[in-house]
């Protein structure tokens, strides 16, 4: 009998090796108690804001040319979140400073967007990704208020199928594209509700080279991508899915009590007319491009 | 036509046969019976249900696991996502049988190709053995990638754009290079004494290879064949990447727009009642095969 013994007390040290992590409760502490200075808000590392986003992260909402020793590489359609240029890296400064932190206890981390809502402690305090809010996703993550209300639009190139379209029954039979997971694509599925089933692709990139291939007919994307030169026209806007407007949100882990500070700061820029005005500075926008009927 | 044994000098299946155990030839293990080996039943039982008690316990009781419950166990996400995943998992049910028949051929031309005896195929054995390290050490994402984004660029007449040609024509090129090498291995294990006898029947170099050497090896190579196949159906997920909505894209289109990962788990429980079924079937064809190489001359 020594022999299964040896075997149990192996089983029982496997176990115990794998015995949880001393456990980082996240959710302690009632939002409202909570005060929100630097010192005492609850940070991944104390005296830093640590902000997830993309990599490649995309022009408009990320800008500038990289700054040395930055993971980000800067193009003609990407920048780097550094610099403060571009729509989200500018408002992700102007938050942390109307939280009281400087330009530099602002750190960047590159991650792929399935682990801004993977559950269990997160490596960031937020991420800031172009990241709508829907009451689905509410159930894996805290969402911030929005700061900023998103349209989707169709682009597509001279020559294709698309051009000249005006109604959401003459794109029906086209065969749209959109990058995974995005509300992009569920605007196709649930507003244009096509005939053809639409292509889905890992990234904006994959899709837009599609798009220069000719395998798709046009790419949904947020309207403020729609300036940047991806494709030779903006066909139309979309009117938004079951008539609710859209909104960009930060995301936090379930229960975590930054929250409610960054919603105050998000909540000043608005009134002092803050957003507003990075919205005029960083994103085009054309109230001449006609929303599908 | 009874399967000659490449091992010509050994007096088969008497007793100076080495291949036979002694004392006969079916010995299988007992189970059952006795009462040493009825206490070791109930020690398996008991050890096994401690050992799977014990990590259940852990994974359970590890402060995460509500949350881990949520988003990758979601009974309602599941109940959701399966039905959609399960058609669209018929899209990769269409890639894989299609390329795994195209694997079939090309593989084994390639595979004949670089078995070609006499100086003068040299060139075509060099051209297939370099085909077979190049697919074999390049990974079948890169490879995927470059075709699927780099030939409809081209723009040339009569080369297909559609992104499930491509996907199909990547993991024939990547899974051919591997099952080529199956097929060598199968072609190499042939003793050769049967392209002698062949030979000094009169057949060409080819009719020995088509009608003798071909039929025994292919024979031999079924299970590692199968193998790879099931290497090939779990690669057809990787095709998502060329924007074709199979599978894997529809678990990751339901998991982004939900922040969920319940939908991964679907599809793997998919998976496996698709492949564990064929695996099993391995198993016993090289069981089956080993009993009948162990029964030797009785063929």
């Amino acid at each position: 009998m020594r022999r299964p013994l040896l075997g149990l007390a192996i089983v029982a040290l496997v176990a115990a090796a794998c015995a949880p992590k001393s456990a980082t409760s996240a959710a302690s502490g009632s939002p409202t108690a909570q005060s929100c200075a630097v010192d005492s808000m609850n940070l991944h590392t104390p005296g830093t804001l640590t902000i997830a986003t993309g990599n490649p992260a995309y022009l408009p909402w990320y800008g500038g040319k990289s700054v040395a020793g930055s993971d980000w590489k800067s193009s003609s359609y990407t920048g780097d979140p550094h610099t403060g240029q571009g729509y989200e890296s500018a408002f992700a400064y102007a938050l942390a400073q109307q939280m009281g932190f400087t330009k530099d206890q602002v750190e960047w981390l590159g991650i792929p967007f399935g682990k801004s809502f993977a559950p269990g402690p997160k490596d960031f305090d937020f991420a800031m990704q172009q990241i709508s809010i829907t009451p689905k996703r509410a159930q894996a993550v805290d969402f911030s208020d929005g700061y900023y209300d998103v349209n989707q639009a169709l682009i597509a190139d001279n020559g294709s199928p698309a051009i000249g379209v005006t109604t959401l029954a003459g794109l029906k039979d086209l065969k749209l594209g959109a990058p995974v997971g995005t509300t992009s694509l569920q605007v196709i599925q649930d507003v244009v509700q096509p005939t053809v089933e639409p292509a889905v692709y890992p990234d904006l990139d994959t899709a837009l080279k599609d798009l220069k291939n000719g395998q798709i007919d046009g790419v949904v994307v947020d309207f403020p991508d729609a300036f940047y030169g991806y494709a030779d026209q903006i066909v139309g806007q979309f009117p938004p899915i079951g008539g609710q407007q859209e909104q960009f949100g930060l995301a936090f882990e379930k229960g975590n009590t930054l929250v409610s500070c960054v919603n105050q700061a998000i909540a000043a820029l608005k009134s002092n007319g803050t957003l507003q005005q990075l919205e005029d500075t960083w994103l085009q926008t054309d109230p001449s491009v006609p929303v599908f009927s | 036509m009874a399967e000659p044994s490449p091992e010509v000098s050994f007096p088969k299946g008497g007793p100076g046969d080495p291949r036979v155990p002694p004392g006969g030839g079916s010995r299988r293990p007992r189970i059952l019976g006795g009462d040493a080996s009825q206490r070791n039943v109930w020690i398996a039982v008991a050890s096994t249900v401690i050992f799977f008690g014990f990590l259940t316990i852990v994974i359970v009781r590890s402060p995460g696991w509500p949350e881990v419950k949520q988003s990758f166990f979601n009974g309602q996400e599941f109940k959701e996502s399966f039905p959609l995943i399960l058609r669209k998992f018929v899209r990769n049910i269409q890639i894989f049988c299609v390329a795994e028949v195209m694997v079939l051929a090309f593989a084994l031309f390639l595979a004949v190709l670089r078995s070609l005896p006499g100086p003068v195929f040299t060139p075509l054995r060099i051209l297939s053995g370099a085909y077979t390290d190049l697919f074999r050490g390049i990974p079948t994402i890169l490879v995927i990638f470059l075709l699927g984004y780099g030939m409809p660029a081209l723009n040339l007449q009569g080369i297909p754009d559609s992104d499930f040609f491509w996907a199909i024509f990547a993991l024939v090129l990547v899974y051919s290079a591997y099952v080529a090498e199956v097929y060598r291995a199968g072609i190499q294990s042939i003793h050769g004494s049967q392209t002698a006898a062949a030979r000094s029947l009169g057949l060409s170099r080819w009719q020995s290879m088509r009608y003798v050497i071909l039929p025994q090896a292919v024979r031999r190579v079924i299970p590692p064949l199968l193998n790879d196949f099931i290497g090939l159906q779990k690669d057809s997920a990787l095709v998502a990447f060329l924007g074709v909505t199979e599978g894997f894209q529809q678990a990751t289109i339901i998991q982004q727009s939900d922040f969920n990962f319940t939908p991964f788990v679907a599809l793997a429980l998919v998976y496996i009642v698709f492949t564990i079924p064929q695996a099993r079937l391995v198993d016993r064809m090289i069981a089956r095969d080993q009993r009948r190489r162990q029964a030797g001359a009785t063929l």
